[in-house]
C-alpha cells in the first residue's frame, strides 16, 4: 500500500456556514477562509504527503500562491471574526513554510506530528563516542576563560580551540549528511507497509536530532569564547 | 466611510500621502504653508491650544519649556530607558511617571502617544482640507526595528487621533514599495534608511508572479536610536566645547541659546552636503560672535562614528539573508540624513553599486505608505507585501534564561505554541514573562508583557495549557491560551510592560475629544469666515453695479439687513451661525445675481452687435 498520498485532515465544519467542508483553505460551500483545524498538518497545507524530500522551488511557489489568497491584506474590510480566522490561517501558512523549507526543522516537525520526537533526558550529556573529545574541549574552554580573567596568554589556547572547533564542525557536517540519508530511508519506508521499519527510522532520526542539537550547542559555546 | 491615507510619522518631519486614482501614483499632501513636511514639533499654548508643525518650531525658540521635538524617541519606552536621551534632548519628564513616560508642558503633562496623536491629527486636517472629505483610516509607518511596545504606542497614537490604523508598515519596506512602483525594480534590494532618529536596513526580494508583484522582506536590522539627530548632537557638543574653551560660555541643552545654535548647525550641515566649506557665525550673549570655518572633511571626521554605527546592522541583515553585499541587485537610500555625501560614499563602497536616490528621501516613505493604504482599501490586486518581525520573541524559563519561540526575520503573521503545566498540587496560576530580543538572558532582552495563566486546581502536572503567541501583520503580539483537556479558550489580559493599558487609552480618548472639538470648531470658524468674506465682497461689488438700481426697495433692504447680520456673525466664533447667515445672504441676493447675469449677457450681445457692424 502506498502511504505517500497527501494526508487528509479530518472533515471540518466551517466557522461561518457551519457546513462540513471539503476545502483545504477556503470553505467548499460558502467560500470563506477556513479556520485552522484542531490537528493541523503543515505538509497537508501545501498538499504534500509526509515525505522529507521536498522540492524547494515548488514549495516557494506554492507558498507565494497561497500568500496571495491568505495574507491579512485580503481581509482588512471583513468582519472582526473573519479577520481573526484569516490571521490565524495566514500565520499557520508562514509557520508551515518556515518549518518545511528548513531540512532540519522539517525532520523535527515530522517526528513531532508522528509522536516520535523525544528530546530525552540526555540533552546535556555527550554522546558516548564523543565523551573524550568533549572532555578535552571543555578543559580548553575553562583554561581560556581563566587566561582571559587573569590577563594571561590566550593565543595558543585559542589556536587549540580553533582546531577543536574545526573538528566538531566536521562532525556536524557528517551528521547532517547522515540525517539526509536517514530522511531518504523514511521516504522509502512510506512506500512499504512495514510499521516496524518506519518506527526504526523515526527512532534513528530522533537520535540524530538529539546529537545534532548537542553538537550545535557545543559549537556555539566555543564560538562565544573565541569572539 | 471616509478617505484613507498613508502617514510617515517621523522623528523630525511627518508627512501624509494618498494614491491619486487618476495617475495611479502616490502623492504627498501639502499643508497650509505649501510644504509637504510637517515638522514633528508640538507646543502647548498657555491658553490650552495645541500647536503643531512650522508654528510650533518657532516656539522652540520663544517657549522651549512648552514645546517638544523628536518625541518619537520616547515612544514605547519607560522612564529608566530614556535617561541617556535626557542629557541630549530638552525633554522634561514628569517625575511621577512610572511605566509610561509623561512629558511636561508647563502645567500639563502628556504621554508620547498623545503627543504623537497631535501630529497625526494635524496631518489628518491637512488631508481633510485637501480632499474636502473626512479622513478616518490610515496606514502609518514605523521603523522596521521598532519593538512591540513602540509599535503599540504608534497604534495608540492613531486611535487617539481619531483614525483607524489599518496597518503599521515598516519604513524601509514602504520605501521599497514606492521605488518598486516607480522603477519596476526586480531582484534583491537593500534599503538603507537613516532618518532623524532611527536607522533601518532591510533586504528584500522582489518577485514577479502570475498574480502580480510580491515584495518579500528577507531580513531586517537597525537601531531605533541612531539618526540625523545624533549627527546634530555631535556637532553641537563640538561647538559647545569650542565656545567653552574660547569664550568661557557653558551651554545648557535646555536653553534657548542652545536651540538657536542647533538650528544654525543643522543649516550648516545641510550647506556642507553641497559645498566643500562653510562658516558658522553665531552671536553670543557677550555681543561677540563665535566664528568657525568648517570644511566638509572636518565635518566628516566628526560624524564618522554615526556612519560607522550603521554598518554593523547592515552586515547582520545581509548575514541573516545569507547574501553578500555584491549579490544585491539594487540599493536604495531613504531618509533625509542620507543626503550626507559621506553616507552615500560609504554605502556605495560597501555594496560596490551606486545607490538609488531618485525619489525624494524625505517623501518616499509616506509615498509607500499611500501605496499600501490603497492596497488595503481596494483589496489585494497586483501587489503584495510580505514583511518580517525584526526581533526574536522568547519566554523566560527557569534561571532567567530565554527560550526562543519565534525567531527574528520570520515572515509575519507568525505564531508559536508553548505547553504549560503546574509544578505543585492545586497551583492556580502560572507566571509567564514574554520578551523580545536576541540575548540569552531575560534581563538583557526587552520585557513585553507579564501575565498569570489561570489554572483550575488539580494535581501537579495534570493541567495542560497551550499558550499561543501570535505576531500579527503589524508586528504586534497577541496571546491566547487553551486548556488542552477541556478545549476551553482563555482570553488573556496582557498588561504591557511599557505601554498604555486599554483603560488609559479610553480615558485619553475622552480627553482628546475636547481637543478634537476645539480643533474642529476652530477650523470650521476659519473656513466659514473666509467664505463669508468672499460672499460679502461679491455682494458689495454687485450692489455697486448699475443694474443693482433695478432692485425693489424691499429687496434692497433685505440684502442690507442680511449683510449686517453676516458681518455681525463673522465677529463671533459660532461657525454654524456664520454658515446660516451666508445662506441667508445668498438667498437675499438671488434676484441681484439674476440682474447681474442679464447685464453680462447684454454686454456679450452688445459686443457681438458691434462686431457684426
Amino acid at each position: 500500500m502506498d502511504r505517500s498520498t497527501p494526508t487528509t485532515t479530518p472533515p471540518l465544519v466551517c466557522w461561518n456556514c457551519h457546513e462540513r467542508t471539503l476545502g483545504t483553505h477556503f470553505c467548499s460551500s460558502c467560500g470563506k477562509v477556513l479556520q485552522v483545524p484542531e490537528h493541523s498538518d503543515y505538509f497537508a497545507m501545501f498538499g504534500l504527503s509526509r515525505r522529507l524530500s521536498i522540492d524547494a522551488t515548488a514549495l516557494e511557489q506554492r507558498f507565494l500562491q497561497l500568500s496571495w489568497k491568505l495574507h491579512p491584506d485580503n481581509f482588512v474590510n471583513t468582519s472582526p471574526e473573519e479577520r481573526q480566522v484569516s490571521l490565524k490561517r495566514s500565520s499557520e501558512l508562514n509557520d508551515a513554510y518556515r518549518t518545511l523549507r528548513d531540512p532540519v526543522a522539517r525532520v523535527e516537525y515530522l517526528l513531532a506530528i508522528e509522536g516520535a520526537r523525544k528530546e530525552g533526558q540526555t540533552k546535556q550529556q555527550a554522546p558516548p563516542e564523543l565523551l573524550e573529545e568533549v572532555f578535552e574541549l571543555n578543559e580548553s574552554l575553562d583554561e581560556l576563560r581563566e587566561a582571559k580573567a587573569s590577563g594571561g596568554d590566550t593565543a595558543s589556547l585559542k589556536q587549540r580551540l580553533e582546531t577543536a572547533e574545526k573538528n566538531f564542525r566536521g562532525k556536524l557536517t557528517a551528521l547532517d549528511a547522515e540525517l539526509q540519508n536517514v530522511a531518504r530511508a523514511w521516504d522509502q519506508s512510506l512506500a512499504s507497509d512495514g510499521g516496524a521499519e518506519r518506527d526504526a527510522v523515526k527512532s534513528r532520526l530522533n537520535d540524530l536530532l538529539n546529537r545534532r542539537s548537542y553538537l550545535r550547542n557545543l559549537l556555539l559555546n566555543v564560538q562565544k569564547e573565541l569572539l | 466611510m471616509g478617505r484613507i491615507v498613508g502617514i510617515d510619522l517621523g522623528t523630525t518631519n511627518s508627512l501624509v500621502a494618498y494614491l491619486d486614482p487618476q495617475t495611479g501614483t502616490p502623492k504627498c499632501i501639502p499643508g497650509p504653508s505649501g510644504s509637504t513636511l510637517c515638522p514633528s514639533v508640538v507646543s502647548l499654548d498657555p491658553d490650552g491650544s495645541i500647536i503643531v508643525g512650522e508654528p510650533a518650531c518657532r516656539r522652540l525658540l520663544t517657549q522651549p519649556e512648552r514645546t517638544i521635538y523628536s518625541v518619537k524617541r520616547l515612544m514605547g519606552r519607560g522612564p529608566a530607558d530614556v535617561q541617556g536621551e535626557l542629557k541630549l534632548f530638552p525633554f522634561r519628564i514628569d517625575p511621577s511617571s512610572n511605566h509610561v513616560i509623561r512629558v511636561q508642558f508647563g502645567d500639563k503633562a502628556f504621554t508620547p502617544p498623545e503627543i504623537s496623536s497631535f501630529i497625526l491629527r494635524e496631518l489628518k486636517n491637512w488631508a481633510e482640507a485637501y480632499f474636502g472629505e473626512v479622513v478616518d483610516r490610515a496606514v502609518i509607518t514605523v521603523p522596521a526595528y521598532f519593538n512591540d511596545a513602540q509599535r503599540q504606542a504608534t497604534k495608540d497614537a492613531g486611535k487617539l487621533a481619531g483614525v483607524e490604523v489599518l496597518r503599521l508598515v515598516n519604513e524601509p519596506t514602504a520605501a521599497a514599495l514606492a521605488y518598486g512602483l516607480h522603477e519596476k525594480q526586480r531582484g534583491k534590494v537593500a534599503v538603507y534608511d537613516l532618518g532623524g532618529g532611527t536607522f533601518d536596513i532591510s533586504v528584500l526580494k522582489l518577485i514577479s508572479t502570475g498574480e502580480g508583484d510580491i515584495y518579500q522582506v528577507l531580513s531586517t536590522n537597525g537601531d531605533t536610536h541612531l539618526g540625523g539627530d545624533d549627527i546634530d548632537n555631535l556637532l553641537q557638543a563640538f561647538v559647545h566645547e569650542e565656545i567653552l574653551q574660547t569664550d568661557r560660555i557653558d551651554f545648557s541643552p535646555h536653553g534657548e541659546l542652545a536651540q538657536e545654535l542647533r538650528k544654525e548647525l543643522i543649516a550648516l550641515k545641510h550647506k556642507l552636503s553641497e559645498a566643500e566649506s562653510a562658516t558658522l557665525r553665531f552671536p553670543l550673549p557677550s555681543g561677540k560672535p563665535f566664528v568657525h570655518e568648517f570644511t566638509r572633511g572636518a565635518l566628516e571626521a566628526l560624524i564618522r562614528p554615526v556612519v560607522d554605527r550603521t554598518m554593523a546592522p547592515v552586515k547582520q541583515a545581509l548575514a541573516d539573508a545569507q547574501l553578500k553585499p555584491t549579490e544585491m541587485d539594487e540599493v536604495v537610500l531613504v531618509g533625509g540624513a542620507t543626503r550626507t555625501p559621506l553616507i552615500r560614499r560609504t554605502v556605495q563602497e560597501y555594496f560596490d553599486r551606486k545607490p538609488h536616490t531618485e525619489l525624494n528621501p524625505d517623501e518616499v516613505v509616506a509615498l509607500g505608505a499611500a501605496v499600501q493604504a490603497n492596497i488595503l482599501d481596494r483589496g489585494v490586486q497586483n501587489m503584495l507585501l510580505l514583511d518580517v518581525t525584526p526581533l526574536s520573541l522568547g519566554i523566560e524559563t527557569y534561571g532567567g534564561a530565554v527560550a526562543r519561540a519565534i525567531s527574528r526575520n520570520s515572515t509575519i503573521p507568525a505564531s508559536a505554541q508553548e505547553l504549560y503545566t503546574t509544578g505543585v498540587d492545586n497551583q492556580t496560576g502560572i507566571e509567564i514573562h514574554v520578551l523580545q530580543g536576541e540575548r540569552e538572558l531575560a534581563k538583557d532582552c526587552r520585557s513585553l508583557a507579564r501575565f498569570t495563566l489561570r489554572v483550575p486546581p488539580a494535581p501537579a502536572g495534570l493541567p495542560r495549557i497551550e499558550v499561543k503567541f501570535l505576531i500579527d501583520a503589524n508586528g504586534i503580539l497577541q496571546v491566547s491560551a487553551k486548556d488542552i483537556r477541556t478545549g476551553a479558550e482563555h482570553s488573556i489580559e496582557v498588561q504591557p510592560s511599557y505601554g498604555l493599558a486599554d483603560h488609559d487609552i479610553e480615558r485619553m480618548l475622552e480627553e482628546s475629544i475636547e481637543y478634537a472639538e476645539q480643533d474642529f470648531a476652530a477650523r470650521q470658524v476659519i473656513e466659514a469666515r473666509t467664505e463669508a468674506e468672499s460672499v460679502l465682497s461679491a455682494t458689495a461689488k454687485a450692489l455697486a453695479h448699475r443694474n443693482a438700481s433695478n432692485l425693489s426697495a424691499p429687496e434692497r433692504t433685505g440684502i442690507d439687513r442680511s449683510v449686517a447680520a453676516l458681518e455681525e456673525a463673522v465677529r463671533g466664533t459660532d461657525y454654524k451661525r456664520i454658515r446660516q447667515q451666508i445662506d441667508e445672504l445668498n438667498h437675499a441676493t438671488e434676484h441681484l445675481a439674476e440682474l447681474l447675469m442679464n447685464s453680462v449677457l447684454e454686454t456679450a450681445l452688445e459686443g457681438r452687435k458691434i462686431a457684426e457692424v
